[in-house]
């Protein structure tokens, strides 16, 4: 019976080692932002805390409101995201006794984890997804949902790092909701990769606290902002690295950190790749389940012919 | 199958007294599905968009399928070494995997938000390979498919002792004929659940800043492999503990004591992962006086103390020690696979010091969810026993005290 034993611990050791061999070889590679992503950059420091954009989001997404009852009143005052807020500000009190203000919204991972997560591709970049949808141009890297092909799992919900995808808890035929950048609002008067989308957050706001741009452009800018005046923003912009990056960037005030923001702390490498890498080398493009398959069929076979034959001369002994 | 000794249908009265009982957990658990399917799934569960996947998934799926692994760790022992000995294991274990698989799999439609687009995962042009959850999903589907396979024989061998000629004959050239087949068909139920298993825990890859380090590790897909067959083979003995104290089951002693001795060794190998993971990937910075360690330290004396016991000659021997032993190794897989879902998880992650970052979301689950849990459980169990009294799935230690004749009129009709 040792050698059952040995046998099994054998294959774990193997199983182990082939995982850690293969994965080096094997890893995803790096998804770069597409030339043409489009995104937009927050920056804490002009942002009031006016909740227009809140307001704007729901009325282009036809939204309800979250309403709450207080002192009498009735507001529309989502306490975060949830599937009748797609963008929420929250507020953040400060050292100095001030407040500061962060904007929540899909962050348009350039390599997200929900797409990863998603079975038949309903999460899906533009014109990347599995099902070719009419009207989808390749390069935007808006992510987007896809009602047709959504199975309700909210594995996305637990692959954000960000939390963003919401469910509708209290529907018989819930859907998932989450920012798509307005691309229903999409103005074909902008210029180039722009025309894809018009964000009603960005256009209603009065302090241009949150723009809209190529991602590049937005980059380039964020970075002009903080070597223009360093002494008003925390060092870096959130999203140029962090998970593999994201197309909405975020600039904080100075004395704020990203973290306080309510950002997680990222590495640089996306989730998404991390897992898909582990995962898939043990794999190595498919070959692994079938060369498994047609060994065990080989001596599962093998051993019943082998106990056939045995059992026919026992049978004959006892004759 | 010859030299094996014969399982037999157990007979007896279909609707007795624990029948009634866990139909009637079954159908409480069943209003509370269809209140979730007219008002949602937030009407009936503490779900929130934080703890998206509650108890069902960790519990129904995940640890469900784990103790319907033995149907892969004896079928590893039996077909693939070639261990004979270990045939009359067989028919039970695939029975109970068949089972818990489809617990599994239909739990799974309840949950799913919009369950009616799962007709659509067939459709391979749009499979995303790069999903952890489609592989999970397909595998586990077309496992669900093979298990039921694997429990034809046993109809088929109970429809050729039928007394009805027709029935007869029909059980005869079907069995043999799924016979010449089945070597393909084990092979597949090797393979797969070797595949989705290890995916089950390749599932909270993704999760890399939610689960708690000491749980997050690229290991993830090996531990779960090692730790579904400690519970497969730890569910087996209990199983059949269980079986020998209703039914007389044959209980071979030593053979479950040799098999106790390989699950040891599964066992000591998910420690080494775990514990060489956590000082390799230096995550002993971790450990303090925390949940997580607490937590951490409950799952490995789990996996600990079985391991030892099932080395002592004290419990070998005893039928008793060693179906606790093996129920603590179902326990540990349990445990484990239930922190790195659950407990071990936090929407906004993990601070060093061991507490959850606050997101504005707690769980514990509903009364309606653990119903449904509860009452997948029963049916579960309900299933086994009814195939078992009409068909040969249980090796029965005393032919006198229950003749196949009552089982042969009740699966005649």
């Amino acid at each position: 019976m040792s050698l059952s034993r040995r046998d099994l611990l054998k294959g774990a050791a193997a199983a182990g080692a082939a995982v850690a061999l293969a994965r080096p070889a094997e890893a995803r590679e790096k998804v770069a932002p597409s030339p043409d992503a489009v995104g937009m950059l927050f920056d804490s420091t002009l942002c009031v805390g006016c909740r227009a954009c809140q307001t704007a989001c729901k009325e282009s997404n036809k939204l309800p409101a979250d309403a709450v009852e207080a002192n009498g009143g009735v507001y529309d005052a989502p306490a975060d995201l949830n599937s009748t807020t797609k963008n929420v500000i929250k507020s953040l009190p400060t050292d100095a006794g001030g407040q500061v203000f962060v904007k929540q919204q899909c962050m348009h991972c350039v390599d997200p984890s929900c797409v990863s997560a998603c079975m038949l591709g309903a999460l899906h970049k533009e014109g990347e997804g599995k099902r070719k949808i009419d009207g989808e141009k390749k390069g935007s890297g808006i992510v987007l949902w896809d009602k047709w092909t959504c199975v309700g799992c909210r594995y996305c919900q637990i692959a954000c790092a960000f939390n963003v995808p919401k469910f509708e808890w209290y529907a018989a035929f819930p859907a998932i909701v989450k920012c798509e950048l307005c691309r229903h609002r999409a103005d074909p008067a902008k210029e180039g990769a722009l025309a894809v989308a018009n964000p009603a957050c960005v256009e209603v706001c009065p302090r241009a606290a949150v723009i809209y741009g190529r991602r590049a452009e937005l980059l380039a800018e964020a970075k002009r902002r903080l070597a223009a005046q360093p002494e008003r923003y925390a060092p870096g912009v959130y999203g140029e690295r962090e998970g593999g990056g994201t197309q909405v960037l975020y600039l904080a005030a100075a004395g704020v950190t990203f973290e306080a923001m309510g950002f997680p702390a990222l590495g640089e490498g996306s989730a998404a790749r991390f897992s898909e890498s582990v995962s898939h080398a043990p794999y190595v493009h498919g070959v692994t389940p079938v060369a498994l398959y047609a060994a065990m069929a080989f001596v599962v076979h093998r051993n019943k012919r082998k106990e056939e034959v045995a059992a026919a001369h026992g049978e004959e002994e006892t004759r | 199958m010859s030299a094996h000794v014969q399982p037999r249908a157990i007979g007896g009265k279909l609707l007795d007294r624990p029948m009634l009982v866990l139909l009637g957990l079954f159908g409480v658990a069943a209003l509370f599905m269809a209140w979730r399917f007219v008002f949602g799934i937030g009407t009936v569960s503490n779900m929130t968009d934080g703890f998206t996947w509650g108890i069902w998934e960790p519990v129904n799926v995940v640890v469900f399928t784990g103790i319907g692994a033995g149907a892969f760790g004896v079928g590893l022992l039996c077909y693939l070494l070639n261990r004979g000995e270990y045939h009359p294991l067989v028919r039970p274990a695939v029975l109970v995997g068949a089972i818990s698989y489809t617990l599994g799999g239909s739990s799974i439609v309840i949950a799913l938000g919009r369950y009616w687009n799962a007709v659509l995962l067939p459709v391979v042009p749009w499979w995303n390979l790069a999903s952890v959850l489609l592989e999970v999903a397909v595998c586990v589907m077309s496992y669900i498919f093979v298990l039921w396979v694997e429990v034809l024989p046993a109809v088929f061998d109970g429809a050729a002792e039928s007394a009805k000629p027709r029935w007869a004959a029909f059980g005869r050239r079907w069995g043999a004929a799924l016979a010449r087949k089945m070597p393909y068909v084990i092979a597949l139920a090797i393979l797969l659940p070797t595949m989705h298993q290890s995916s089950l825990g390749g599932l909270m890859l993704l999760a890399v800043t939610k689960v708690h380090p000491l749980w997050h590790t690229p290991l993830l897909p090996l531990l779960f492999l090692v730790s579904c067959l400690s519970m497969g083979y730890g569910a087996v003995v209990v199983l059949v503990s269980i079986l020998k104290l209703g039914w007389n089951a044959r209980h071979d002693q030593r053979l479950f004591a040799r098999m106790s001795q390989v699950n040891a060794g599964l066992l000591v190998a998910y420690l080494a992962i775990r514990l060489g993971d956590i000082a390799l990937h230096g995550k002993l910075r971790y450990l303090g006086p925390n949940w997580p360690t607490f937590f951490f330290a409950v799952e490995l004396a789990l996996f600990a103390v079985p391991a030892v016991m099932f080395y002592l000659p004290r419990v070998q021997a005893n039928r008793g020690r060693l179906f606790g032993a093996a129920l603590l190794a179902v326990w540990a897989g349990a445990v484990y696979r239930v922190n790195a879902y659950m407990t071990m998880y936090r929407p906004a992650g993990w601070r060093a010091d061991g507490t959850p970052v606050p997101a504005g979301w707690n769980y514990f689950p509903s009364l309606g969810e653990t119903t449904i849990t509860v009452g997948m459980a029963a049916v579960g169990v309900a299933v086994f026993i009814l195939v078992s009294r009409l068909f040969p799935v249980v090796v029965v230690e005393d032919g006198r005290t229950h003749t196949a004749a009552g089982a042969k009129s009740a699966a005649a009709s």
